[in-house]
């Protein structure tokens, strides 16, 4: 404002000459100066706004420039200009086409004109400007140009920054992924953003209509009016809280609200302003996860109570079968002797097994808190070794063993016992029929697991075939006499109950290669 | 061999008390038989027996799973009877958890757990052990 008072005044004075006027807009303090110093009026003014004069007659081609106007355009102060030399220093463009059109129509059609465009200084600084002009007429003919260049580069860059900013902050506002509004003292809805817009299902217009209560879950009120004294007291001046909105349909809204009020430079509240992020679709999975879980727990007890079942139930029968049996061959053993009895024996005896094997399978999963330890992998493989050392020699089979001796894995002795012997045994069991088995045994680490590799050479596993069912209950691969077909669906699963796992390859006649993966002891 | 005078079997199961009994007969076991069906038939008589004095088995077969009253209850509750003759407890159960079978051994009065089905050999062992003590 106080500029274009200034601006409007210095025009009156090139028209009358006259520094009373002047002397108005400056208080009497600086009058006293430039009157104890004696310096020119004008060329304080200049220097003070970062106003410069410039003048360009017509009729003898001239140009002139006040010191302030040369020094605008970083020129020395001896620089004689000309309107070619004026009109270079703008900035071509839209800077460039606007001077001229103005000059030109300044003198053509004796418009003034007042722009703001960009000059590059001698210096090749851009700058922004002010521009001035005004034509002074002689019988309805235009003799000369008066005008005014003033400095304008720093304010015009600053409130382009913060033009920009605000831009950038509205952008923000609206485009947020968070709803956010602005809330009066009042609670009225002043301003929200599309997203929040999306979480209650209200137009912009229809909520600046509602108040924030019209809004809230009635049992969520009470916190909201807490919050707001406390922060309109200025005892906080930010509350957070998980909380409850109605939408358009009057449907609950889970929210995560995160409310800060704004106060002037003088400490006086403002408005609050919102952040709201919607949490039903996470509330609604949870509550599917939590549903899962509840099922999972569900169905676990059931299997234990499958396994339970398998124990006893399952099991007495079996027994009492059994020992029917027993007092038939001592009561009426007559009736043994056919083809049938054996054949029942043997149903008989297959479900006891049946039976003990579902027990041991049960029994190892569902053993909760299981009991691990560390256990040194080169001593227990030894142990387990020396316990089928007969097997080993009568079968003349090759062992090479290269276990770290520092290796310690984490384990229950007994499963780790298991599943040595079963990879044993298999391994001799399932060599080539006419010659020795070998076996190689080799233990690499990584960051979790030791996986101990344990190599045969034997007649190997069609795993396009059998892969999927190799860790199967019952599944047997070998026309061997041995094969029960339960030692690898055991060993799985108690490698699995201490955390580990296997993984295997095989060729048809050239041997198969197991992988077992045991969690290292920290 | 000596012979057990009464035996005792409490058991729901009327296939293994009529194979236990068989077996025991088979066996020369014992004199005779006492069959409860479950615990608290069993504790109601055997408590009348025993203030009595009169013919207490001098072995239980006892299992674990019953209604009404189950092995356990019965373990708690025969402890509080007092008796002037020993009288050994045998666990017979199908079941083969460890938990069970930990289980028995906090009951001083009990003897071993035998997993059924029980055959001439249990028998046998059993006879050996409860007469010679």
């Amino acid at each position: 404002m106080y500029f274009k008072l200034c601006l409007r005044k210095l025009k009156i004075i090139f028209a009358k000459q006259n520094s009373t006027i002047i002397y108005n807009i400056l208080n009497n303090s600086e009058v006293k100066t430039l009157k104890n110093k004696k310096v020119s009026l004008f060329d304080f003014i200049q220097k003070q706004a970062a106003i410069g004069t410039w003048e360009y007659d017509i009729k003898l081609k001239t140009v002139q420039w006040s010191s302030q106007t040369k020094l605008i355009h970083e020129v020395p102060l001896d620089y004689e200009p000309t309107v070619e030399l004026g009109l270079s220093f703008y900035r071509k463009g839209d800077s460039l086409n606007t001077i001229s059109e103005a000059f030109t129509n300044c003198i053509e059609k004796h418009t003034d004109y007042d722009v703001e465009i960009q000059i590059i200084t001698a210096t090749g600084k851009y700058k922004w400007v002010r521009a001035i002009g005004t034509a002074i007429i002689e019988n309805n003919e235009c003799v000369k140009v008066q005008g005014l260049f003033q400095d304008i580069d720093e304010k015009t860059k600053n409130s382009k920054a913060l033009a920009f900013k605000e831009r950038q902050l509205s952008r923000t506002f609206e485009t947020a992924l968070v709803g956010m509004a602005i809330i009066d003292l009042k609670g009225n809805w002043i301003d929200v953003n599309k997203s929040f817009c999306n979480t209650f299902g209200y137009t912009k217009a229809e909520i600046q209509s509602l108040t924030f209560m019209d809004v809230t879950h009635p049992d969520d009120l009470e916190q909201d009016y807490k919050a707001m004294k406390a922060m309109l007291n200025g005892k906080v001046d930010h509350f957070e809280v998980e909380k409850r909105y109605l939408n358009k349909k009057r449907e609950t809204i889970w929210t995560q609200l995160f409310v800060s009020i704004v106060r002037n430079s003088s400490g006086e509240a403002r408005h609050f302003v919102a952040q709201i992020n919607d949490l039903t679709e996470i509330k609604k999975s949870n509550h599917k996860v939590s549903q899962l879980l509840a099922t999972t727990e569900n169905q676990n007890k059931r299997l234990l109570n499958f396994a339970h079942i398998v124990s006893h139930n399952l099991r007495s029968h079996y027994g009492n079968l059994d020992m029917l049996l027993d007092i038939v061959k001592m009561d009426l053993p007559e009736t043994t002797e056919n083809e049938i009895f054996p054949l029942v024996e043997q149903a008989v005896s297959h479900l006891g097994e049946t039976v003990a094997n579902l027990n041991e399978v049960a029994a190892i999963n569902i053993q909760k808190d299981l009991k691990t330890e560390p256990i040194n992998l080169l001593k227990h493989f030894n142990t387990a070794f020396s316990s089928i050392s007969a097997l080993i020699l009568e079968s003349k089979t090759e062992i090479t063993v290269d276990i770290d001796p520092k290796i310690v894995v984490k384990g229950v002795p007994a499963y780790l016992d298991s599943i040595l012997l079963n990879f044993l045994t298999n391994a001799i069991k399932y060599k080539k029929p006419n010659e020795p088995a070998k076996i190689d045994i080799n233990t690499n680490r990584d960051k979790e697991f030791v996986v101990l590799e344990i190599k045969d050479y034997g007649q190997g596993i069609d795993l396009k075939k059998y892969g999927d069912k190799l860790f199967g209950m019952y599944k047997t691969f070998h026309k061997h006499e041995d094969s029960r077909g339960i030692g690898l669906f055991i060993t799985k699963n108690q490698v699995e109950a201490i955390g580990g796992k296997i993984e295997v390859e095989s060729k048809v006649n050239e041997g198969t290669t197991f992988y077992i993966h045991l969690k290292t002891y920290e | 061999m000596n012979k057990i005078d009464i035996a005792c079997i409490i058991d729901d199961n009327p296939i293994f008390i009529f194979g236990a009994k068989r077996m025991m007969e088979l066996s020369n076991f014992c004199n005779s038989f006492m069959v409860f069906k479950n615990g608290q038939e069993a504790i109601n008589n055997l408590k009348v027996l025993m203030s009595s004095g009169e013919s207490i088995p001098e072995i239980i077969l006892l299992d674990i799973n019953m209604p009404i009253m189950d092995g356990w209850q019965f373990l708690d509750e025969f402890t509080t009877i007092e008796s002037h003759k020993l009288i050994t407890i045998y666990i017979v159960s199908s079941s083969i958890d460890p938990v069970d079978m930990n289980r028995a051994k906090h009951y001083e009065n009990v003897s071993n757990y035998i997993i059924k089905p029980i055959s001439l050999e249990t028998l046998n062992t059993l006879l050996k052990e409860v007469t010679q003590e």
